[in-house]
């Protein structure tokens, strides 16, 4: 599975990097605490509220599932244009 | 109805952009535009070498989008355009521009004071501003939010 990173996370994490996905990664939130472990550098990030993260091209909530997906993005707080 | 949108990686003219618009109008007697421009310095006053905007390869263009099909639901316009920069800039290059055109003048420019709203706090990117010490990662600002409120208010207390 590919996992995006945009604005202030990319700086950190680089645009995307692959992962196989567990067995017990279910939803938006076992994705999270997934990436905390891997990306100690971003715990606060992938743990925290202000990370969006979009699933399908649409920005879902922390129990939608993610088994299935090919990718998924997480969106720092936006700046705007 | 016509709504443009375009991010745009590379610089473009906002003069020949607004001529192209008006250019495309057959019955309509009121066009406003508005272009925004990369500021020389940062909110704190660092004068600024460059400012970077990151976006989603598909998402932030559907972004702007979704905000000029909002604005010619919302408004009696007939037509909208909205021209996004992305990637690298300098101080002085045009960041966007957004237009209306509408039979008469209130609803263009309340269509264009909308897009910009929206703009603003809606749109997808991320902002980072570059100076000689490093660079930062900028944020909406409360004000921001405030102006994209108003419009929530217009639209749920009608007169």
């Amino acid at each position: 599975m590919k996992i995006l990173f945009f604005g202030r996370l990319s700086e950190r994490l680089g645009r995307e990097m692959e992962i196989d996905l567990p067995a017990d990664v279910r939803n938006v939130a076992d994705l999270r605490r997934l990436l905390a472990g891997l990306r100690p550098e971003a715990q606060s990030d992938f743990l925290g509220p202000s990370l969006r993260a979009c699933v399908g091209d649409s920005i879902v909530g922390d129990d939608a599932p993610v088994s299935g997906a090919s990718e998924i993005a997480f969106f720092p707080p936006l700046s705007g244009g | 109805m016509k709504v443009q949108v375009r991010l745009a990686a590379e610089p473009f003219a906002p003069d020949l952009e607004l001529a192209d618009f008006v250019g495309c109008l057959a019955t309509e007697g009121a066009v406003v535009s508005f272009v925004g421009l990369v500021r020389p310095h940062s909110k704190d006053g660092t004068p600024l070498t460059s400012l970077f905007l990151d976006h989603h390869p598909r998402l932030t263009e559907r972004s702007l989008g979704e905000i000029g099909a909002a604005a010619a639901t919302e408004f009696d316009v007939s037509a909208i355009r909205i021209v996004h920069r992305c990637g690298k800039m300098q101080p002085g290059d045009p960041i966007v521009f957004a237009a209306a055109a509408a039979t008469h003048r209130r609803p263009a420019f309340e269509a264009a004071d909308y897009l910009m709203d929206r703009l603003k706090t809606d749109a997808l990117f991320w902002k980072r501003e570059e100076d000689d010490t490093g660079s930062r990662w900028i944020e909406p600002t409360g004000a921001d939010h405030a102006d994209r409120a108003r419009w929530e208010r217009a639209s749920t207390c009608p007169e």
